[in-house]
């Protein structure tokens, strides 16, 4: 009956045909056979420690358990046997003697796997009657979680995410035997970018979140599927909102992409969605300078009267904008304004992502590699930025490639990375001198390392440095042999934008513009000029983005009538002359192109504050005003446009992108019988009656707690995988074609004065979106600047001292730090607490000089 | 009738002086079994010949040694030998007095197992309260390296043995051999999940033997007398020789070697006899894990004791008299589960807390009818469904003593209070009257140096 590929095993009375090796809880649950459990969860190696998935198998003494135990040819398992069942109900016996059933005022009490399990399988009273275990309730371990030692189980599920897939074992076992404690080592706390994920595995109330605790209860909650607004890796979330304010967000599955992991800035960075700051109303300004309230026909006659008027009009859109923005934009200016000057690279100003085309690395400005060759890969190689700060979820596949699949990882860069920890060569490049480094990997110690496959990542690092000598060389690296890209733009929407040709250089699909035009550092040079009669922003606040913050402020003075679509008033948008508000992520239905092309469906929880409205209508409505009406009304007109015109984008089935995962199993066998209001043939929890939006009847879609909580539904929830983009056929357009601009460096000699600038993201910092978060706004670190030991000596700084930097003129004082750094390189991060970067990023080299 | 020991691994220690001086163990025939070995046998035929002994792990399980030897992979390497000298088993002291008084007696078997299974390195994992018996051992190795019978090349031979010696930091946990590796590691004491088992995975994720020290401090009496000689003791399946840990109300607690099989009631005669002539009333016959018995006609070897719902185990055991409170017993042997619980399983961490909060009920007279069934019934839903045999062996103690006794576990529910006198004698260790005491200890033997005499 079975060959090496597969064996026969009977679960229950029913054959199945399994993979060997995996597990038995796994093939059980796609049978329809649901083992009880705890510790267990996909995304981690089983431990086997509750004991609450005992199972009888015949031939076997003992019970064993289902989640460390493979299947086996010719194995009979039965789940429902009396010892199991027994073991069962016992083991929850056993689990609540010394749980406090406060389970009224427990955040977790409604999509509780503890509550869900007991009602299930649990006995109905307890024979415990001493008092049970007390600890004090409510640690704060950090900013963000809670912990309620009474409440938690042991069920190691935190620790082993903490060591496991973090890296960070911030958070530990003490103690031993029942007096076994959940904690983090000597008061420290729970300083992790991954802490969040800890709340939602935690299989009871022990560890909450601290942002939502107490906020609601999980049957008063409306939520949607969605994808996360900040950087490019796009993780996929839950939404859930309590009288329509977005309450929590929460990892949804994808094996593709997240696995089942987002980070903090993902998880608790969604205040700013309910922010009283929010632009509810188009504004003008009045004679008096001052904004009044107008109608959305005003304000759009008035920008449309400027644009019919201007000759000269230049386009900059923001990193947040959805793929549906992205080709309204982009058709608005190319086919209605009729102007080349369009772009999309705000902090990433001049990333020569086009070069990853013409290099040959990839087909398109874009991945040729999807995350998931990463764990196929047996050499990686990293240049960009630090991928734990800018780009979290995909330092947690790379690691995770390196230490569960082997995978050798090359880290190039001239100051340490957070990678360095496990990589298998990293190379400290010279100040400036990346470019070279990589091509002299062929004949370093690294080179042994370099097979195939081969996946090598690309982000542009920081303003100013020679990203395009950077893109060249690993163009020479990877032509040598099959070698794909992962490109890594900074935000959600930085791909869309690019595939949807928001590019001087790029039209939609990747076609090489015939004419190509200015981009953003150009069409602000222009405006900065007064060559410029319209500035159209989307969600691009220039002034605190730009790496040039100076050149920014100028453009806008510089007479041009400025029009921006924001979510807030941003130093930008109050010195605009019109301000259109604009619809937050969680308020849209619309796609994200995350970094390796691949399209995911946000759903709409929320209404839009007052009249703000989605770009792309925006797009609309302007285009209709100036003559063009392009016929959109929903979604789905958006996408049927873009179908037929972006050669890249015709094989996308959006109805695709929502589909649901498939019908569950009709009969949850293990315990359900028990239950009479479930005898039919669909099974529900206790969580199946709720009232809840979104979740009543989908639940693979929100991943919620349908029978059971969500990660007990992983399976089914990982059945909205999303698309990946296709790629223009063979079409790669000549050098000549290019008119990125590399921002102002030449490679930088020994003999220049000063220090090679670089700046990069912090995870949490004072970004706009961030600075509106009440729950993360207070975690941006102090202002510092980062470099060498010796280079300090010499300046006379040592750590902690303030030293004065200064760039053009600008300066500003930051806290030293010494770090792994190359010689002659300062590392400076962005908009930490009160401190701009881009005030100094216009120049390539800084000084510094102590404060005296 | 006169009952005797059979002196083996015991010998040196009860007939020489300062048997743990090298010059002295050289004297009285050591290390020329290992020298032999190591100079004229290959590991095939070493191994072959372990296996012919049919010697048992004297650790607890009684695994035969041969077999688990044979399980370690041929071609990986590094592989390591580990003792398991982490000797917490209540009413066991064997292996102290045997790693005190004859450290070298262990290295020399030490020896002759790295050879077998192609270990260059072992570590003794000691229990950390073990202060002289680690001195002792300290500067055993020290003394054999000067000797050249640890180090590289040993005994002129090509085989490179290094030995490292190892205290725990107090975890009964850590005698499981697979926490005992992981607390060697460095990391927190509890148990691995299996499989992969120490012989294919075990130290550092190497091929690892596990061996008990008795077991290995048997080794070179059967490679320097022949198999024939170690197969007259004992039976087909239990052969040789085994030390036992006698205490209890009897008149001479102490080590006793005798041949396995031996009748309890010789062993108990060695000891002997009860105190002040009373009868047993209930005997552990391998540590506090193995379930009670009540008599002393049976033969103390493993087959036998399984036979009979018990087991050999560790080899200790402990006589009591119709002084004995049982529900006081039951307590005090549950008391210990729950203090040296890892904590990793639910059953096992919670069930024995349980216990020992009905079991306080029930002997401070606050016990209800239903807490026997409930006692009862709470062994059923730990034995055989925890991670390890600890938890096992809670519910097996706790069961076997109301099981056999429940008319003391029913008096004390009756009468609403502990129905024995509240100054009788104790066993296994006394209730702590307060933090840090541990009750009465097993008295060692004689013979045992100062600690300033281990150092000189």
């Amino acid at each position: 009956m079975s060959d090496n590929d597969s064996v026969t095993l009977t679960i229950n009375g029913r054959e199945v045909a399994a993979e060997p090796g995996r597990l038995l809880i796994d093939v059980a649950e796609e049978l329809g056979v649901f083992v009880p459990r705890f510790c267990y969860h996909p995304g981690m190696k089983p431990v086997a420690v509750c004991r609450m998935c005992l199972v009888q198998i015949e031939g076997q003494r003992k019970l064993q358990p289902a989640c460390s135990t493979p299947v086996a040819d010719g194995m009979v398992v039965n789940t429902q046997e009396a010892g199991a069942v027994d073991a069962q109900e016992g083991m929850l016996e056993f689990l609540l003697i010394n749980h406090p059933l406060d389970c009224p005022i427990c955040d977790r009490g409604g999509e509780c796997p503890l509550q869900d399990q007991t009602y299930k399988h649990g006995p109905g009273s307890s024979r415990y009657v001493e008092p049970k275990r007390t600890y004090e309730k409510a640690l704060e371990i950090s900013d963000l979680v809670v912990l309620d030692r009474e409440r938690c189980v042991l069920c190691w599920r935190c620790v082993r995410f903490s060591d496991e897939i973090a890296g960070d074992a911030f958070i530990q076992l003490v103690d031993r035997g029942p007096g076994t404690q959940i904690l983090t080592f000597n008061d420290e706390p729970f300083d992790s970018y991954f802490s969040g994920n800890t709340i939602q595995i935690c299989p009871v109330g022990a560890l909450t979140s601290k942002p939502y605790r107490f906020v609601a209860r999980p049957w008063d909650l409306k939520s949607a599927p969605s994808v996360c607004s900040y950087c490019s890796v796009g993780c996929p979330i839950t939404n859930e909102s309590r009288d329509e304010k977005l309450v929590r967000c929460q990892a949804l599955p994808n094996e593709n992409v997240n696995d089942f992991w987002i980070c903090d800035k993902g998880r608790f960075g969604y205040h700013y969605v309910d922010s009283d700051e929010r632009l509810t109303a188009p504004l003008e300004r009045g004679a008096n300078d001052e904004f009044q309230d107008v109608s959305w026909d005003h304000a759009l006659e008035r920008v449309a009267a400027k644009l019919r008027d201007g000759a000269r009009v230049g386009v900059i859109a923001g990193g947040h904008l959805t793929t549906e923005d992205a080709w309204a934009i982009g058709k608005l200016a190319k086919n209605v304004i009729g102007t080349r000057d369009v772009d999309s690279r705000v902090a990433d100003a001049g990333a020569p992502y086009a070069d990853v085309m013409i290099s040959g690395l990839s087909p398109a400005a874009g991945s040729s590699a999807t995350i998931n060759d990463l764990a196929t890969a047996r050499t990686i190689v990293w240049m960009g930025p630090d991928p734990k700060e800018a780009l979290p979820v995909l330092y947690l596949k790379l690691r995770g490639a390196v230490l569960d699949h082997n995978a050798k990882l090359i880290v190039v860069s001239p100051r340490r990375l957070s990678l360095d920890g496990f990589a298998t060569h990293v190379v400290r490049s010279e100040a400036g001198g990346e470019a070279r480094a990589v091509d002299e990997l062929m004949s370093s110690p690294a080179a042994d390392d370099i097979g195939d496959p081969m996946v090598i990542c690309w982000g542009p690092s920081s303003p100013g440095r020679d990203d395009a000598g950077v893109v060249a060389a690993l163009g020479r690296l990877g032509a040598a042999r099959d070698a794909k890209v992962l490109m890594c733009p900074p935000h959600s929407g930085s791909q869309g934008l690019l595939d949807m040709g928001v590019h001087p250089s790029l039209d939609a699909g990747h076609e090489t513009a015939a004419e190509p035009g200015r981009d953003t550092r150009a069409i602000l040079q222009a405006a900065a000029d007064g060559r410029l009669d319209v500035l159209l922003l989307f969600g691009a606040d220039v002034i605190a983005d730009f790496p040039d913050a100076d050149l920014a402020g100028r453009a806008l003075g510089g007479g041009a009538h400025v029009v921006t679509v924001e979510l807030f008033p941003t130093e930008t948008a109050t010195r605009s002359d019109v301000l259109l508000p604009s619809a937050a992520f969680a308020e849209r239905e619309g796609t994200f192109t995350n970094l390796e092309r691949r399209i995911q469906k946000l759903e709409p929880l929320l209404e839009a504050p007052g009249v703000a409205r989605e770009p792309w209508r925006i797009c609309v409505a302007l285009a209709r005003l100036l003559g063009d009406d392009w016929g959109w009304h929903s979604f789905v007109d958006v996408w049927n446009d873009i179908r037929s015109n972006v050669r890249t984008h015709t094989e996308v089935d959006i109805d695709a992108l929502s589909a649901r995962g498939p019908t569950p199993a009709p009969q949850y066998e293990s315990g359900y019988e028990k239950d009479p209001s479930h005898s039919g043939g669909v099974v529900a929890g206790p969580g199946g009656q709720y009232p809840k939006g979104y979740r009543s009847g989908t639940p693979f879609q929100t991943g919620q707690n349908w029978p059971l909580s969500w990660e007990l539904r992983g399976f089914e929830a990982r059945q909205r995988p999303g698309i990946v983009a296709g790629t223009p056929n063979g079409a790669r357009p000549s050098p000549s074609g290019s008119t990125t601009s590399t921002g102002s460096a030449a490679p930088d000699g020994e003999s220049a004065d000063g220090f090679v600038l670089y700046a990069g993201r912090m995870i949490y910092d004072e970004g706009t979106m961030i600075s509106k978060s009440t729950a993360l706004r207070h975690i941006a670190r102090r202002p510092f600047v980062e470099l060498n030991e010796e280079d300090a000596k010499e300046l006379e700084l040592s750590e902690g001292d303030e030293a004065v930097v200064r760039a053009n003129g600008t300066e500003a004082r930051l806290e030293v730090r010494l770090a792994d750094i190359a010689r002659g390189a300062v590392f400076i991060p962005y908009d930490q607490k009160g401190f701009r970067a881009n005030t100094l990023t216009s120049a390539p080299r800084v000084t510094l000089a102590r404060d005296l | 009738m006169a009952v005797s020991q059979a002196l083996v691994v015991r010998k040196r220690l009860v007939e020489v002086d300062e048997p743990w001086k090298l010059d002295i163990y050289e004297n009285t025939g050591g290390y020329a079994a290992a020298r032999e070995v190591v100079t004229t046998s290959s590991p095939e035929d070493t191994l072959e010949e372990v296996k012919a002994s049919g010697l048992r792990g004297r650790g607890g399980a009684g695994f035969p040694t041969g077999m688990k030897w044979s399980f370690v992979p041929k071609d990986i390497f590094p592989k390591y030998l580990v003792i398991n000298h982490d000797e917490g088993e209540p009413g066991t002291f064997k292996d102290r007095e045997m790693f005190e008084l004859d450290p070298h007696q262990l290295l020399e078997g030490m020896i002759i197992a790295a050879f077998a299974v192609g270990a260059s390195k072992a570590f003794i994992y000691c229990r950390g309260e073990f202060a002289l018996g680690s001195r002792r051992m300290d500067q055993a190795i020290r003394s054999a390296y000067e000797k050249g019978y640890l180090g590289s090349g040993i005994f002129g031979s090509s085989f490179d043995f290094d030995v490292v010696l190892h205290r725990g930091a107090g975890a009964y946990i850590c005698g499981e051999e697979s926490a005992l590796l992981d607390s060697l590691e460095g990391h927190r004491g509890q148990p691995r999940l299996k499989p992969p088992f120490p012989a294919v995975k075990g130290l550092y994720g190497q091929p690892t033997v596990v061996n008990n020290t008795e077991t290995l401090s048997t080794l070179p009496h059967i490679f320097n007398h022949g198999i024939d000689w170690f197969r007259k003791w004992g039976s087909e399946k239990s052969p040789g020789v085994k030390v036992f840990s006698v205490s209890g109300h009897v008149n001479n607690p102490g080590n006793y070697e005798v041949p396995l099989g031996t009748k309890l009631s010789d062993v108990l005669e060695l000891a002997g006899g009860m105190l002040d002539g009373n009868a047993p009333k209930a005997v552990i016959p391998g540590g506090i894990s193995a379930p009670l018995l009540t008599i002393t006609d049976i033969a103390m070897d493993f087959e036998t004791l399984q036979a009979a719902g018990t087991m050999l185990g560790s080899g200790g055991i402990v006589f009591m008299d119709h002084t004995t409170c049982m529900v006081r017993n039951a307590l005090i042997a549950a008391e210990f589960y729950e203090h040296e619980s890892c904590g990793k399983c639910t059953p096992c961490r919670e069930g024995t807390w349980w216990q020992v909060k009905v079991l306080e009920r029930i002997e401070h007279g606050e016990g209800r009818q239903e807490d026997l069934d409930l006692l009862l019934d709470m062994c059923e839903r730990m034995d055989g469904r925890c991670f390890c045999p600890l938890g096992d062996t809670a519910a097996w103690a706790v069961r076997s003593n109301l099981q056999l006794f429940r008319e003391d576990f029913q008096a004390h529910i009756d009468e609403g209070r502990c129905t024995y006198e509240t100054d009788h004698r104790t066993l296994v260790g006394a209730r702590a009257i307060g933090p840090g005491d541990a009750g009465v200890t097993p008295q060692p033997s004689e013979g045992i140096g100062s600690d300033s005499e281990a150092s000189s």
